[in-house]
């Protein structure tokens, strides 16, 4: 009796967590509590950093571009946190049994590239991505980010424009074979529930081993990608959904979802920025500035106007990408090759080729209390957040921009 | 299950499952009933979501073997 009374205990927690996906804004409250908990162990959660790190290790591995001497993935944090992130995903995917390698037409692949290409050139020159530059950087009140933030909007919707309309006039792109393996039999696939809990266990002993030698902030990182990456893919926190689905279906759960999780940012980063946690007096300044950037206004709404158009011909932003391949979707593998291997490419001619043609007094830190004090800083960025949530919702309602 | 026509999604990721199913979709008469085959686990929660909201009937969805599943939808 005792047995079935467990077996049911454990059913109802399996079922809870696994059987259906989480809403959006369940997971992206969960998110922005980690991104708060992040900003108090080291600093904001920044998605392009890794991808910069991995690619930099890559080069370095080949004597190639001259980054010798960059840091280990081992010891990057952020390099570190993503490869947390797709291994939390896996677990996640293996756990509800939907894991699978989704080989999707060559076309699309080509497109997984194109749009990784773009994200790194974008993030590079906007300095933040759709995390680092907009999930944490509007709730740090910088200026720049909010810039950026339009420019991914716009980027968004250029991008979605040119997605019907390769539907219509180039479908081939998104048609011919492919190829699914792994996948779980219907009612079977028991298999991946046990690889799940065997990956689990693996994570939690490699962030023990970390604690054991001493980097405790790269063992939490460790900790906190893998529980990032299951919250991802149980909820499908994706920032492009939350910027695209007013413009496809019409959908605002995304958006919805997203606002609840920057409330969360919000609330928790004005805390350690007022209240100077982490630092003495003198690193006040530098804690008040951090996810702050050299990128108002213009760099900021370049840079987010091409890592919008990169992360929609994607299908997934930065964190949307290492959750997706913990999947299996190997269209989103190839989006993150582009990123790693572009992102130190950009960084090296790119962004001084920008930054000589954008004169400072358009790529400047804006930290916004310094213009309108805490007080009128918080009220523009809940006012930008009512403003989103609005539109969001009556365009559900109304249908007046979705396409379909 | 009859249907007028299969719409063969796998290995495709969002959006591209969704906004095949919607131009698909287009191309039916009222009371027509598409089959839609895929492997994206975000379409399993978004097409439900999308039939509710565009007034199309889900009929029926299953998972097939191999992580494949399938979806029958009426159109209004």
């Amino acid at each position: 009796m005792s047995d079935t009374k467990k077996t049911g205990v454990f059913n109802d927690l399996y079922q809870l967590f696994f059987a259906k996906h989480w809403p959006v804004w369940v997971g992206a409250i969960l998110a922005g509590a980690l991104n708060v908990l992040m900003f108090g162990i080291s600093g904001p959660w920044s998605g392009s950093a890794g991808y910069s790190s991995w690619g930099k290790n890559i080069y370095d591995s080949m004597n190639m571009l001259g980054f010798d001497g960059t840091q280990s993935f081992l010891e990057n944090k952020w390099a570190m946190l993503s490869i947390m992130i797709i291994a939390g995903s896996f677990i996640g995917a293996l756990m509800s049994k939907s894991f699978a390698i989704r080989i999707p037409p060559i076309g699309e692949i080509i497109k997984g590239i194109l749009g990784g290409c773009l994200m790194a050139i974008g993030a590079t020159v906007g300095i933040g991505c759709s995390i680092g530059g907009f999930f944490s950087g509007v709730p740090s009140l910088s200026g720049g980010a909010i810039m950026l933030t339009i420019g991914l909007f716009l980027g968004t919707i250029v991008a979605v424009k040119y997605l019907f309309w390769e539907m219509e006039h180039l479908p081939k792109i998104s048609t011919g074979k492919a190829y699914t393996f792994l996948g779980a039999d219907e009612g079977k696939g028991n298999w991946q529930k046990w690889l799940g809990i065997i990956v689990a266990i693996a994570l939690i002993f490699v962030a023990y081993n970390f604690f054991q030698t001493g980097h405790n902030i790269i063992a939490w990182f460790v900790i906190i990608g893998g529980l990032l990456g299951l919250i991802s893919q149980r909820s499908i926190f994706c920032i492009v959904r939350a910027f695209r689905e007013p413009f496809m279906s019409g959908d605002a759960d995304g958006a919805k979802g997203i606002i609840a999780g920057i409330l969360v940012v919000l609330f928790g980063f004005v805390v350690i920025k007022t209240m100077n946690i982490g630092a003495g007096d003198t690193m006040a300044r530098a804690i008040e500035m951090k996810a702050v950037h050299n990128n108002f206004w213009l760099r900021g709404l370049l840079g987010g106007f091409v890592f919008g158009i990169g992360m929609t011909i994607a299908g997934g932003c930065a964190v949307g990408t290492l959750w997706r391949m913990g999947e299996g979707q190997i269209k989103l593998w190839f989006a993150a090759l582009g990123f790693v291997l572009v992102s130190p490419i950009s960084s090296k001619f790119i962004v001084p080729w920008v930054e000589d043609i954008i004169p400072f007094s358009m790529r400047f830190k804006n930290y916004l209390p310094d213009y309108l004090g805490y007080s009128g800083s918080i009220a523009l960025v809940l006012l930008i957040l009512f403003v989103w949530y609005w539109f969001a919702t009556w365009n559900e309602r109304t249908g007046k921009f979705s396409q379909f | 299950m009859e249907a007028k026509e299969t719409l063969d999604t796998k290995g495709l990721s969002c959006p591209m499952p969704m906004m095949k199913l919607a131009k698909a979709m287009k191309g039916l008469n009222s009371g027509d009933v598409l089959e839609m085959l895929g492997t994206d686990p975000g379409t399993k929660s978004d097409l439900p979501k999308w039939c509710e909201k565009s007034g199309n009937k889900l009929l029926e969805g299953k998972d097939l073997d191999g992580g494949v599943f399938c979806f029958y939808i009426q159109k209004k």
